[in-house]
């Protein structure tokens, strides 16, 4: 055993022996294997993590959907049909001329003839 | 015991040219490489992860945390220096980090026998328990005493290279191994003096 000096600059082989000894892993060849498994496939608290997020993620792209599907449903909804109009519409022929001058599609010629002035 | 494929305290460690090249191997993706790596500083990692954490386990999940976090910051290793202190330093941290995180460290009181001395280790149950009595004894010096001492005395790296890995001054690094010593080879010296 070396004496102690304040200014050692050397290890001390014998300490240092008997902590490398105190301090031996075990099983070499496995954790090697488990390192080199880890960084070759996601661990589990990669896997954990990214399930956390799933819930959330899921929540907010369905409601994403639905409020995107009932804006695109709005805007391609088909304007009333005449016949539509005619049947909603008071039963003075001002109102229902308006109704055909509205629609989009040429009125049905028996709808036209249905129209008193 | 197990297999330690690492360079002895104070022997040869791997080429720096062979490190820098392994390197630029795992940067290049290729895993092989990072894989050698590993093999060379496994053991080496895990006891410097055990001196800060006493549990076997806790230690070799701070060494793979450490590897695995060694890989993310890759590029940011100097091919120019050793590879080892490096590494250490991430263990070092990686188990520190798990120690706070987890409180670990339970301050168990030391086992009155510790420094009272006891018989010459000769038989594979005296070492055993000369081992254990040094991990309890290293298990009462302070964390970066522990890793100072284990650092200079079991792996063998220089007072500079402790002092860039744990970001201390040279001189404080040389008071820690000092300290530790101290103590440590105080029941050393109990166990081999027949009482």
């Amino acid at each position: 055993m070396k004496e102690e000096l304040p200014f050692d600059h050397e290890p001390d082989a014998q300490l240092g022996a008997a902590l490398r000894e105190a301090l031996a892993p075990q099983g070499h060849d496995a954790f090697v294997a488990r390192v080199v498994a880890g960084f070759t496939t996601p661990r589990a608290g990669s896997w954990d993590v990214l399930a956390g997020w799933a819930g959330r993620g899921i929540a907010a792209a369905a409601l994403l959907a639905l409020g995107a599907g009932f804006a695109a449903g709005r805007v391609m909804q088909p304007a009333a049909s005449i016949e539509e109009a005619l049947l909603t519409a008071p039963a003075d022929s001002g109102t229902a001329a308006a109704a055909v001058m509205r629609g989009d599609n040429p009125p049905d010629a028996s709808i036209v003839f249905a129209i008193r002035p | 015991m197990s297999r330690d494929p690492q360079p002895q305290a104070g022997g040869p460690r791997i080429e720096l040219r062979e490190e820098a090249e392994l390197v630029t191997r795992s940067l290049a993706g290729d895993r092989t490489a990072f894989g050698a790596l590993v093999e060379r500083y496994a053991a080496q990692a895990r006891r410097v992860a055990r001196a800060v954490l006493r549990d076997p386990d806790d230690a070799d999940d701070a060494a793979q945390d450490a590897f695995l976090s060694a890989l993310v910051k890759l590029e940011q290793y100097d091919p120019r220096r050793p590879f080892g202190p490096w590494l250490m330093r991430i263990v070092a941290n990686a188990a520190t980090d798990r120690r706070r995180r987890r409180s670990v460290r339970s301050a168990e009181p030391l086992d009155p026998g510790v420094v009272g001395g006891g018989p010459r280790p000769d038989t594979a149950a005296e070492r055993s328990a000369l081992s254990e009595r040094l991990r309890q004894a290293l298990a009462e010096l302070p964390e970066r005493r522990r890793l100072a001492v284990v650092l200079f005395d079991v792996e063998g790296y220089s007072h500079a290279e402790i002092a860039g890995m744990l970001k201390i001054p040279e001189g404080t690094v040389r008071s820690e191994v000092f300290h530790a010593r101290r103590k440590l080879r105080t029941l050393l010296e109990d166990w081999r003096e027949p009482s």
